[in-house]
């Protein structure tokens, strides 16, 4: 049984008086474990099909369309149910890195986890450094703990955000083009060390691209045009 | 958790959040000056109004009432009363050496056990002093001098008896002590001290006189009262010429302007209130018998003679302890009543009834004037109030600016699963975090202001005066009669002016809160 299983994924945006189609009965599945690569264009829906798998937001409701995860249907969540959702089961890795520019690296990452246990963080506060401090550690990130994202290159920022995605141990790491911000070889050395995170942990992954080179490596590629798969 | 992290990382990474909590300094900092200051001027005021009237007032105005004596043993006997004094109290008009005629307040007093009750060994202004007024640098006082202290002493000693004795004669002459306001002839300076004056008096004929406005030395005024009948009614006016034994101050400009005192027993003659024997004539059925007390008969005869006693108008007390808190004189003033009630059962159809008597703390003897000063107290507070709502919408503004500027990281903090109430809560918590360091700083530069008020005046007066050439004088001890501003802030009105610094802070950041948790996360991420 799939971990992920999308089926008839519609999603609209209104631009003022104009709908636009953006998602037109998406069908996707992903097994654990799985790297599945969604390969598009600008502008073909690959990163709103993604934000709706993340929880981020909701599909039309008509025609009716379906998140299943683990057996639940991710569309029937409540917002709370979504925001437990976020923080148990999804990482994000976003193409502009997206860190708080006020904390360091490795509050950055450990922030992740207050969220994710709330009042409970207090009694794990020394192992989710810990994690966090190795994690930066394995991204060669060990002398930048205290740095400011500022103060940091973008390889070394978007190793900041994976370490932020996985601090939680996430069912399935989402990526939205993450080495669409980097030079050639930066991005080829964060996609090696998303691949040997993927080979370490078993990480099921949905990466989003328009790099055929990067799609190249997954374990499945699937391509949507027209927010349809194609 | 994260809440706490991102405020303490927000709060002083940008300038804005800064100026959010200096406008609650500020705000904060107006407030509890204001309220230190005004609340200050009410206690002042509270404690003068009970230098001359003492706990509690049993009053019977005009008429009076008799066997005062027999009421001051009954109160003085009871474990809540320290001591009691019999007044009467009258209006009276005065003479002065200038020929202006006053309407004043008469209160005719024993000063030995009226002293026992008030302050009023305190309050006498002309009496030798070693230590100059707080604003009084130069040591200009007239009672410093040193070639003046015997007189002074002279003055003093005058004033505790309610007595001049003659220079010539070495006779001991009833007098009278006048408030330090009610001739005109002393000026009060910014120093907070009296400079009597001279005066040019204007005979019919045309001529003029120099008259030295100092009256304890040789002034004299008349004072003319109209005694009043057991039943009411006016007999004639009797007028006095009457020597100044000296002033007195008590710090309430009403009876400052208004009361004069005088001897208890000279005014009682005067109003004609003093023990008295009348004869009543009629016809008795009665054999020759022992009368009742204070009457006798003769058998046959159709005129008795009949003893009136003395009457007073008032009765103060003073109870045990400090009762100068507003309310704390009220269990005495139930006691007196319980007291008063006997007093009036064992002298049935003589004195007025304990329903009838007044009895009133001296809280409500003064309501009108603490009333009033509690109005403005409340009127500044509530228009400060006002003002601060400034701090209320300076926060909201700020904070709605700051979550334009931060709407990316509220996109990143709902992406790893914050709820809508986490983020609100980041953002009321920063305002609850900004309020309680505005209120504390506010707090702490409150308590530097009015600790340090008199000074900073002083310190205002002098640069205006270097630059201007005119003293600004705020707080005009010409005016406001305490020569200090008060200067003690009260840690209870402390309290409740920083919780509301904080609060009103938390309450400026609510909208902005609500606006940053009803964002789309994906809009959030998006924004440029």
């Amino acid at each position: 049984m799939p971990l992920l299983t999308v089926s008839n994924l519609y999603k609209t945006y209104r631009l003022g008086r104009v709908d636009v189609p953006v998602l037109r009965g998406v069908n996707l599945s992903v097994e654990e474990g799985e790297f599945v690569a969604i390969l598009g264009s600008s502008g073909s829906g690959k990163s709103t099909l993604l934000h709706l798998v993340g929880g981020l937001d909701r599909p039309d409701k008509l025609p009716q369309g379906n998140i299943q995860f683990d057996g639940r249907s991710v569309t029937g969540f409540s917002n709370g149910q979504l925001d437990e959702y976020r923080r148990r089961d999804i990482g994000f890795v976003f193409q502009f890195y997206h860190l708080l520019p006020e904390l360091t690296v490795l509050q950055n990452v450990t922030v992740a986890a207050m969220v994710r246990h709330g009042l409970g963080y207090t009694a794990r506060s020394a192992k989710v450094s810990d994690d966090a401090t190795t994690l930066l550690g394995h991204m060669g990130l060990s002398h930048r703990l205290e740095h400011r994202p500022a103060e940091l290159s973008g390889g070394e920022r978007q190793r900041v955000a994976i370490a932020r995605s996985l601090i939680n141990s996430p069912r399935v790491l989402l990526a939205d083009e993450p080495t669409g911000n980097l030079d050639h070889v930066t991005g080829a050395k964060v996609l090696d060390m998303l691949l040997g995170i993927r080979r370490e942990r078993s990480q099921t992954m949905l990466v989003v691209t328009h790099d055929q080179e990067t799609a190249a490596r997954a374990d499945r590629i699937v391509r949507i045009a027209d927010g349809i798969i194609q | 958790m994260y809440q706490w992290l991102l405020v303490r990382k927000y709060l002083f990474s940008k300038i804005m959040p800064l100026l959010a909590a200096l406008a609650v300094v500020l705000c904060t900092a107006m407030v509890l000056v204001t309220w230190s200051v005004m609340g200050g001027f009410l206690d002042m005021f509270i404690r003068s109004g009970r230098t001359v009237t003492g706990d509690v007032v049993i009053s019977w105005p005009n008429v009076g009432f008799a066997y005062s004596d027999e009421l001051v043993q009954k109160l003085q006997a009871d474990p809540m009363v320290a001591a009691a004094t019999p007044v009467i109290e009258t209006y009276g008009l005065l003479g002065l050496p200038d020929g202006q005629q006053k309407m004043v307040i008469i209160r005719g007093i024993d000063p030995k056990t009226y002293s026992g009750v008030t302050s009023y060994n305190d309050i006498l202004w002309w009496k030798p002093l070693t230590e100059p007024l707080e604003k009084d640098e130069k040591k200009e006082d007239p009672r410093l001098q040193s070639d003046l202290s015997e007189a002074m002493e002279f003055y003093e000693r005058n004033g505790r008896a309610l007595s001049r004795i003659d220079d010539v004669t070495g006779e001991e002459k009833p007098a009278v002590v006048l408030g330090i306001e009610v001739s005109g002839f002393n000026w009060r300076m910014e120093e907070g001290f009296y400079k009597p004056q001279q005066f040019v008096r204007h005979a019919p004929d045309g001529s003029e006189t120099l008259v030295n406005g100092f009256l304890p030395r040789d002034g004299e005024v008349v004072i003319s009262v109209l005694p009043l009948s057991r039943k009411g009614g006016v007999i004639s006016q009797k007028s006095r010429r009457l020597p100044v034994a000296n002033e007195f101050q008590s710090g309430l400009f009403e009876a400052d302007e208004k009361v004069v005192f005088l001897r208890l027993d000279v005014l009682q003659e005067m109003l004609e209130m003093q023990q008295a024997s009348r004869i009543v004539e009629g016809t008795t059925p009665a054999p020759a018998a022992e009368g009742e007390e204070g009457e006798s008969f003769a058998y046959g005869e159709v005129q008795a003679t009949v003893i009136d006693p003395a009457r007073v108008t008032q009765v103060l007390v003073r109870g045990k302890g400090d009762l100068g808190t507003l309310g704390a004189a009220r269990p005495l003033a139930a006691r007196v009543e319980e007291i008063y009630a006997e007093f009036a059962a064992a002298h049935r159809g003589e004195v007025p009834g304990p329903g009838t008597i007044q009895i009133m703390t001296w809280e409500d003897q003064n309501r009108t004037m603490i009333a009033a000063v509690q109005k403005e107290t409340g009127l500044l507070l509530f228009l400060f109030s006002l003002i601060s709502l400034v701090a209320v919408f300076l926060v909201l503004a700020i904070f709605w600016s700051m979550i334009a500027e931060k709407t990316k990281d509220i996109g990143i903090m709902r992406a790893l699963g914050a709820g809508r109430l986490g983020v609100a809560g980041v953002w009321v918590g920063y305002g609850l975090a900004i309020g309680v360091v505005g209120a504390v700083l506010g707090g702490v530069a409150a308590y530097f202001i009015v600790h340090n008020i008199n000074p900073i005046h002083e310190w205002i007066g002098t640069i205006t005066q270097k630059l201007t050439g005119d003293r600004i004088l705020i707080w005009d001890p010409r005016i406001y009669y305490f020569s200090v501003i008060p200067n003690t802030v009260d840690p209870q009105k402390a309290a409740i002016v920083l919780i509301g610094g904080v609060l009103s802070s938390a309450i400026g950041a609510i909208v902005p809160a609500w606006r940053a948790a009803a964002m789309h996360p994906v809009r959030a991420l998006r924004f440029e």
